[in-house]
């Protein structure tokens, strides 16, 4: 548990890594809005194409990039099923009968034992889901044999491939963006960026210093915490518990007897921080100096100026 | 007139169980001074109460001629450190950098000077090759060292150290004590929290505390004249002097012997 790293930013020194995280904060939102602008499946192809380039050229792992994506699997595969399953618009570039029979049951449970047998061959997971998804289509469209129970009509459009393609690829550009920001910029640089961008709502009363001191305490702590759970974890499993099995209601009860213990130990170590940082001269809202230092620099520059570009190249095919 | 000043404080979470009753004590500029008591005897909370982490219910303290008060508190904090026991709770900062920068920080000196006496103050304290580590990567002795760092870079006048060691192996906790002297000789003042003879015996002045005031308090060679007074403290002796005890009642004691088990106590 020791070592544990937050967040998930790998050391490193390109270009990217010495640009003030303010500018890429800015920039990334900035970027995101133009994202939006875009209209048409050949502007995103090209905006995705320049994330790609910008990636490469700031020499950030790609492999890293596609474990971002990992969580939104899901709502990737939702937005295709969808778009192909309701556009009506465009061409039809196929329409197949579907036949479903007792011998295409049959085959599609075998083509599912088989899918689930070679999910441990995780690198090809996605390759064998479409696989898998083709398998189906080929077993419903030539497989069904007699007797036939019933049919349906699969109909695709073409606009429905266009546009779930354009809606994918958005939402690639975009979390590409955000990645990119958090692999390359340290929690700590984060925080004191948005601290920095949020230091004019001093005049509506959110003091963005204490914001930031309590984001970064808490990255602080999140090791020691699960160093902490580790531990209760430990003493209990000597004792019996058992937190992998069980059925849920146990589990919601081992649960609650690890929290309980960790809601308890959290609160002492505040507390005793809280007298730490006392003794130490803290006052809540006074201001205070720092060691680091956020400044500008040409890179800055060069980002701000890429970035103003992009921006301004969506808003002309826009409005073109 | 001494540094630290303590007249009659008492105090309590709750009317009925006092932690601190008529204490009163006196600590000169320089001096290393151990309080000794044992759990519960409300040690801490007089550490707590000299920083100006809890208001005594009635009594009062001067620290270098100030009174204790809601206005002096911050002048106080600025003369007085303190290392308390748990390493981790007290590292505030992300990296050995920032945690030692965390008290200049909220002093405002400015960055350049900041990074100045980093630099020289985690040298001091053998910490430089670590000034990018994170807590998590360093061990209990580390980041006691790291804290002592953060207050020497504040300017302190005195550190007080709340059964600092207690977390510590033996090896980290023989070098605390030994870089803890070293402190002493370049003129600081030490206030020792402990409930280990052992340490307190480092010290040139001990203070015992029983039931929430001064019980007896003198020179080491005074007080184990009669190692008694340390036993109604709830206290264990020194190894040394237990043996010394076990073999007078056996009446195997050479006066030789009691001498050796004596200096072999008292060397420090």
């Amino acid at each position: 548990m020791k070592n544990v790293i937050i967040g998930q930013y790998i050391p490193g020194s390109s270009f990217f890594y010495h640009i003030d995280p303010r500018t890429k904060i800015i920039a990334v939102v900035v970027l995101m809005v133009a994202t939006f602008l875009l209209e048409t499946i050949w502007q995103v192809l090209i905006g995705f194409g320049i994330a790609l380039i910008l990636i490469i050229a700031g020499r950030v792992p790609i492999r890293k990039i596609v474990k971002g994506l990992k969580p939104l699997y899901v709502l990737l595969l939702f937005t295709l099923v969808f778009q192909i399953a309701f556009n009506r618009v465009g061409t039809i570039v196929l329409d197949a009968t579907m036949q479903i029979s007792p011998f295409s049951i049959l085959f599609m449970i075998a083509a599912t034992i088989i899918w689930r047998l070679l999910a441990s061959f995780k690198k090809f997971s996605l390759l064998l889901f479409f696989a898998y998804l083709v398998g189906l289509f080929f077993i419903m469209k030539n497989l069904a044999f007699s007797p036939l129970w019933t049919t349906w009509q699969l109909t695709i459009y073409d606009q429905g491939l266009i546009m779930s393609g354009f809606v994918i690829i958005r939402l690639l550009i975009i979390i590409t963006l955000s990645t990119v920001l958090t692999l390359t910029t340290k929690p700590t640089e984060l925080t004191q960026g948005l601290e920095s961008l949020l230091r004019p709502l001093k005049a509506i009363g959110l003091n963005s210093e204490d914001f930031a001191l309590i984001i970064s305490i808490s990255l602080r702590y999140i090791p020691t915490i699960l160093d902490e759970a580790n531990k209760i974890m430990n003493a209990q499993a000597s004792r019996g518990a058992d937190f992998a099995e069980g059925r849920l209601k146990d589990k919601v009860v081992q649960v609650i007897s690890l929290l309980v213990p960790m809601f308890i130990i959290a609160f002492k170590r505040s507390e005793e921080l809280a007298d730490a940082m006392e003794s130490r001269n803290f006052v809540p809202g006074k201001p205070r100096t720092r060691i680091h230092d956020l400044k500008f620099n040409y890179r800055d520059l060069i980002t701000t100026v890429i970035t103003v570009l992009c921006l301004a190249g969506s808003i002309l095919v826009k409005v073109l | 007139m001494s540094y630290i000043d303590i007249q009659n404080i008492n105090f309590a979470y709750h009317p009925k169980r006092p932690i601190l009753q008529n204490l009163s004590l006196s600590i000169d500029k320089g001096q290393w001074i151990a309080i000794l008591g044992h759990n519960g005897s409300g040690k801490s909370t007089l550490a707590k109460a000299i920083i100006g982490l809890l208001e005594p219910d009635f009594g009062t303290i001067d620290i270098d001629g100030m009174t204790l008060s809601p206005t002096t508190v911050y002048e106080i904090r600025k003369k007085i450190g303190i290392v308390f026991q748990n390493p981790d709770n007290q590292f505030v900062g992300v990296t050995v950098r920032d945690d030692i920068a965390f008290g200049m920080e909220n002093l405002g000196v400015p960055q350049a000077e900041m990074l100045e006496k980093i630099d020289f103050y985690a040298e001091k304290v053998g910490m430089k090759a670590f000034l990018d580590k994170e807590p998590a990567e360093l061990s209990g002795g580390q980041k006691q060292r790291v804290a002592i760092a953060g207050i020497l870079a504040m300017q302190m006048d005195a550190i007080i150290f709340d059964e600092a060691t207690s977390m510590l192996d033996p090896t980290a906790r023989r070098e605390l004590m030994d870089y803890i002297r070293e402190l002493h000789n370049e003129g600081l003042t030490i206030i020792m929290i402990t409930h280990d003879i052992e340490e307190a015996l480092w010290a040139q002045r001990l203070v015992i505390i029983k039931d929430g005031t001064v019980f007896r308090q003198g020179t080491r060679e005074e007080l184990l004249k009669e190692p008694v007074t340390f036993i109604e403290a709830g206290l264990e002796l020194p190894v040394g002097l237990q043996i010394s005890n076990a073999l007078k009642q056996m009446n195997a004691l050479s006066l030789e012997l009691e001498e050796h088990l004596w200096e072999s106590s008292l060397k420090k």
